[in-house]
């Protein structure tokens, strides 16, 4: 009982500071009273005398006052409001160290809360929607196969009619779709096939008209769409008037009922949803579209409680349909998991980069350190008064410890504020390297956790940056004190805060160099030399929809076959048009990222292996139609180019080889790289890893292909490994995989696009053609999300070389300070500039030099790119940083040129 | 040099007298000084300022607890009282106390 009697009267005495003082107050108050009463009564002294009396028997009520605070245990809460008080009046006394440090760590903070709340949000996602954590996924998952299987319509149907424990059950399914407006403007645009569920789930009202409804998927219902606010305005132009127009969505005319409000994205991210009309009968059970199936869970029903009631009828289905539902385990799982956002190494990667940005702060908390140490330095005489008065070395600690967290929770409320941008910088720059926009659950917002990891940053930030140099200003306080000249005492820059500065002049060396490295790139692949004419090339990528009309073939060879018929069309009426000089297919385009594959070559030659690359060559690949080298003007070099023969169909889906022709071209640098030289023409090479075995998960090689023909190179990477070894194969057009298409135009090319769109329009509304860009200005998402690391990488680097150059300055402004006396006495007995220079400059110009050295050494090691040129500007860059940290030095080394001997002798330090 | 007639409260007993004098009823801060000095007869004077420190104390230790009340004549006063383990100390206290002065006792009779 009385531990908790104590333990009560100690919260109740703790977290009632001011109400304690106030009973206190009241209590003394009530005693002096009753005292001067008593004095009166029984003494017969006159109210003011008594009184007076009572006071004194009191004794000093601020004492007793003191010590009730002190038994409360909140003598280190004064001093800490004390201590913050002084730091705050720090902060304004260095506004130097303020602004470069509190600067540095609002940087550091910014950078870290913005990606902590980016992972955060990808890990673990908070829908905006009402109950939340109730709107759940069902997947049928695959035992066998180790997948998810999306072709649950028969299974949809089952589940919607009989779960109790999910309500509100949906499907959706999303698919490109041409959108062409009454102004005759065609555009590919994501459209969410959707049940009238969706929007119950997801229940924000329309900005106009209404969302979709149960009767709108009845199979005799009209064509209607409910538009997102992102089509309203960059398709409708912000139109109020536009519920109740007809559009056209691929070839269906369909009327616009609805506006929903800027946000929504439901079910992921689209911005257009038309009812989802399938019916199980036309298809076989296991077969048909695949779908996504979401709903809500019942009220008080538990993920669990659903999943028993789901795996219940999923072994129903499994006894009732072994042929194709032995192996299907349907499960339940909240909605977001069921949008495969991130996957195991981007998980890895999330979770490591909350390592990176700890090891961000720790890097900036270390510079803001050594500032404070060089502060606190400057104040050691201050901290030895204090001392002598009676501080605790506890107390000064606790007091720089203090002054530290006034400047990181100021630097850190600034680094919050802004770090709303950093979330936004993100997900722009994921949204454009991977061309689609993020699920409707990014936001910019930023939670608690985010907001409580940057505390315990701050909180570390300031031990680092307090304590840690207090540690080292208040060892040997003592002998310090016993000391007459406390103020010249012996405190110097030891080893860690020199490996502290090298360390940093090396990462800031190597900041930079990444950044120009990575810039090059960009540059590089902007400027790809391709020998061809490529301003007079419009470029755009083609797809095609499976929107079929009703009763139409769907087998995949009925597709293929309507593609390549679509495909061929659209080429004939191109070359019909005027100034069209030629036209050509390909999955890929000279000045496009062509990504890289290993290859083998059979016996008869070859040149050495890189030994970067173990176990085959490195090439790169584009399948190219059969007059793709003509278009492009390239001369074939040796052998023969494609013929008609060559482009033999396939019968398979993508990435499947089926019977399509072995037989490829190569480059020039091909016949150099893999070959050494030798006669190409005949010889045999395939794929190293082509088809991985499903279980063992083993790559087994691909079917052998034969050389015919030899061309030029035409630009199938970055300039600076402009002579990769490249492949070409004859294109699948039946394929269903976005094709490009390269239209030679006499005159501007950039000036044929609108009539592109409606010549592809025009042979059929399905074919859908984005990407307009002519080849010279090609980029693709690769080079913008370079552009992005350009930048931040700029950043980092400027940030970073102001932080070093603000920390030397401190390191030899702190040196002459403490050497003032010696170099007055050097002065004073003949030294010339050059040998007081010297003196002071020796320390920190070795370190700069150390830290440049390490930085070269280590950007020459990391760097594969060693050619002479990255070399000379990794050195011309050291130079640079050496010329700016000396820079640096150049007030305080003023500052000690000026000082005068009499003045220096004279001063007590 | 004549003696003095009353004597501040040794610190360490100023727990013990607290303890027994609420033992018999609660009490508010003046109170208590005012009977130790009575039943000792003005030999044992509380120092008024330090007793309350001592009352915050035994507070934190779970030894008494305290209210507002109103006293007799209608002012608003603090009123301390014992608590179980308040009446259990009390009692360790005093067998301390009388081990002490027994033990005091004889080393003043002997010497």
């Amino acid at each position: 009982m009385s531990a908790i009697d104590g333990l009560r009267a100690r919260l109740a005495l703790l977290f009632s500071r001011t109400h304690s003082d106030a009973r206190f107050n009241e209590e003394i108050a009530f005693h002096i009273e009753m005292e001067t009463a008593r004095l009166e009564r029984e003494e017969g002294l006159p109210h003011a005398e008594a009184r007076r009396r009572a006071l004194i028997a009191f004794g000093g009520v601020e004492v007793h006052k003191e010590a009730l605070r002190d038994g409360r245990g909140l003598r280190w809460l004064g001093g800490l409001t004390l201590d913050l008080k002084l730091g705050i009046r720090m902060l304004l006394k260095y506004p130097g160290l303020t602004l470069i440090g509190g600067l540095a760590f609002a940087f550091a903070i910014w950078v870290a809360a913005g990606a902590f709340e980016f992972a955060g949000q990808a890990l673990f996602p908070r829908l905006p929607l009402p109950d939340a954590n109730r709107v759940v996924a069902i997947e049928s998952w695959d035992a066998a196969a180790g997948r998810a299987e999306p072709r649950v319509l028969h299974d949809f149907t089952t589940w919607r009619t009989e779960l109790r424990s999910v309500t509100e059950l949906g499907a959706y399914r999303v698919a490109q779709r041409n959108l062409v407006t009454s102004n005759g403007e065609s555009q590919p645009t994501e459209v969410a096939e959707i049940s009238a569920a969706a929007f119950r789930i997801a229940p924000d009202r329309p900005l106009y008209g209404r969302v979709l409804t149960d009767a709108d998927e009845l199979p005799a219902a009209p064509a209607v769409a409910v538009i997102g606010y992102d089509v309203w305005q960059h398709r409708f132009n912000g139109d109020p008037t536009v519920v109740g127009r007809v559009v056209q969505l691929g070839r269906t005319p369909t009327t616009v009922v609805g506006v929903m409000p800027e946000g929504f994205g439901f079910p992921v991210a689209q911005s257009l949803w038309v009812p989802l009309r399938l019916s199980p009968l036309d298809y076989a059970r296991g077969d048909g579209p695949s779908l996504h199936v979401f709903g809500k869970l019942a009220t008080g029903v538990t993920l669990a409680e659903a999943q028993t009631e789901l795996t219940a009828l999923g072994r129903r289905a499994a006894a009732d349909f072994p042929v194709t539902h032995q192996h299907l385990r349907p499960r339940v799982m909240p909605y977001a998991e069921s949008v495969a956002l991130i996957d195991g190494s981007e998980l890895f990667l999330a979770r490591s980069s909350y390592g990176f940005f700890l090891m961000l702060v720790l890097l900036v908390c270390g510079n803001v350190a050594l500032l404070m140490f060089a502060r606190a330095a400057t104040r050691e005489r201050e901290l030895v008064v204090r001392h002598a008065l009676g501080a605790t070395r506890g107390r000064i600690l606790a007091q720089l410890f203090a002054e530290a967290l006034v400047l990181c929770g100021v630097a850190a409320a600034v680094g919050l504020g802004v770090a709303r941008l950093g979330v936004r910088l993100l997900v722009n720059a994921i949204e454009t390297n991977t061309g689609q926009p993020l699920p409707f659950w990014f936001h910019a917002e930023l939670s608690p956790w985010t907001v409580l990891y940057a505390v315990g940053l701050t909180v570390l930030g300031a031990g680092v940056a307090g304590v840690i140099p207090g540690l080292k200003v208040t060892r040997g306080l003592e002998a310090r004190l016993r000391q007459a000249a406390a103020g010249a005492g012996g405190l110097t820059f030891g080893g860690i805060w020199t490996a502290v500065i090298v360390a940093q002049i090396a990462v800031t060396l190597g900041f930079p160099v990444v950044a120009y490295s990575v810039a090059r790139d960009a540059a590089d692949t902007r400027a790809m030399v391709a020998d061809f004419p490529a301003a007079e090339y419009l470029s755009a990528r083609i797809a095609l929809d499976r929107d079929l009309p009703p009763g139409a073939d769907t087998s995949f060879a009925a597709f293929a076959a309507r593609r390549q018929t679509i495909l061929r069309e659209l080429e004939r009426r191109l070359l019909a048009e005027s100034g069209v000089v030629g036209v050509t297919l390909a999955d890929r385009l000279p000045r496009m990222d062509h990504p890289p594959r290993m290859i083998d070559v059979d016996a008869g030659g070859a040149a050495p292996e890189n030994p970067g690359y173990p176990g085959g060559y490195r090439t790169s690949s584009a399948e190219v139609d059969v007059d793709y080298f003509d278009v492009l003007g390239a001369r074939v070099l040796a052998g023969r180019a494609f013929q008609e023969s060559d482009m033999v169909a396939g019968t398979g889906p993508a990435g499947v080889d089926g019977d399509r022709s072995r037989v490829v071209m190569v480059n020039e640098s091909f016949v150099r790289l893999v070959l050494g030289g030798r006669n190409p023409i005949g010889r045999r090479l395939r794929n190293r890893y082509d088809v991985q075995r499903p279980r063992s998960g083993e790559w087994e090689p691909g079917p052998w292909h034969e050389i015919v023909g030899v061309v030029p190179d035409l630009g199938m990477s970055k300039a600076s490994d402009p002579k990769v070894a490249g492949i070409y194969r004859p294109l699948a057009t039946d394929a269903d995989v976005p094709l490009y298409v390269a239209v030679h135009v006499r005159g501007d090319a950039a000036a044929f696009g609108p009539r592109l769109r409606a010549v592809a329009s025009a042979v059929d509304p399905t074919l859908r053609i984005d990407n307009v860009a002519r080849m010279d200005t090609l980029s693709d998402p690769a080079i913008q999300f370079m552009t992005f690391w350009v930048r931040l990488v700029s950043v980092v680097s400027v940030v970073a070389l102001l932080l070093s150059m603000a920390g030397i300055y401190a390191v030899m402004s702190f040196t002459v300070a403490r050497r003032t006396r010696e170099i007055g006495i050097r002065v004073a007995l003949g030294a010339t500039p050059r040998r007081v220079v010297a003196a002071v400059f020796a320390r920190p110009l070795k370190q700069v030099a150390l830290g440049v050295v390490a930085g070269g050494v280590l950007t020459a090691i990391t760097n594969d790119d060693a050619t002479p040129r990255a070399l000379a500007g990794t050195l011309l860059y050291s130079v640079f940083m050496l010329a700016v940290c000396l820079i640096a030095c150049i007030v305080p080394t003023w500052r000690a040129l000026r000082i005068q001997p009499t003045e220096a002798l004279r001063a007590d330090g | 040099m004549s003696p003095r007639p009353q004597t501040d409260v040794l610190r360490g007993s100023l727990d013990l007298l607290v303890l027994k004098t609420l033992s018999l009823e609660p009490m508010h801060g003046w109170g208590i000084g005012q009977r130790i000095q009575q039943i000792s007869d003005g030999v044992l004077e509380v120092n008024q300022g330090s007793l309350y420190p001592a009352l915050q104390r035994l507070e934190k230790e779970g030894l008494i607890t305290s209210d507002w009340q109103v006293t007799e004549n209608g002012r608003r006063a603090r009123f301390y009282q014992l608590t179980t383990s308040g009446h259990r100390a009390l009692g360790t206290e005093l067998d301390n106390w009388r081990r002490f002065t027994a033990g005091l006792e004889a080393v003043l009779r002997t010497t």
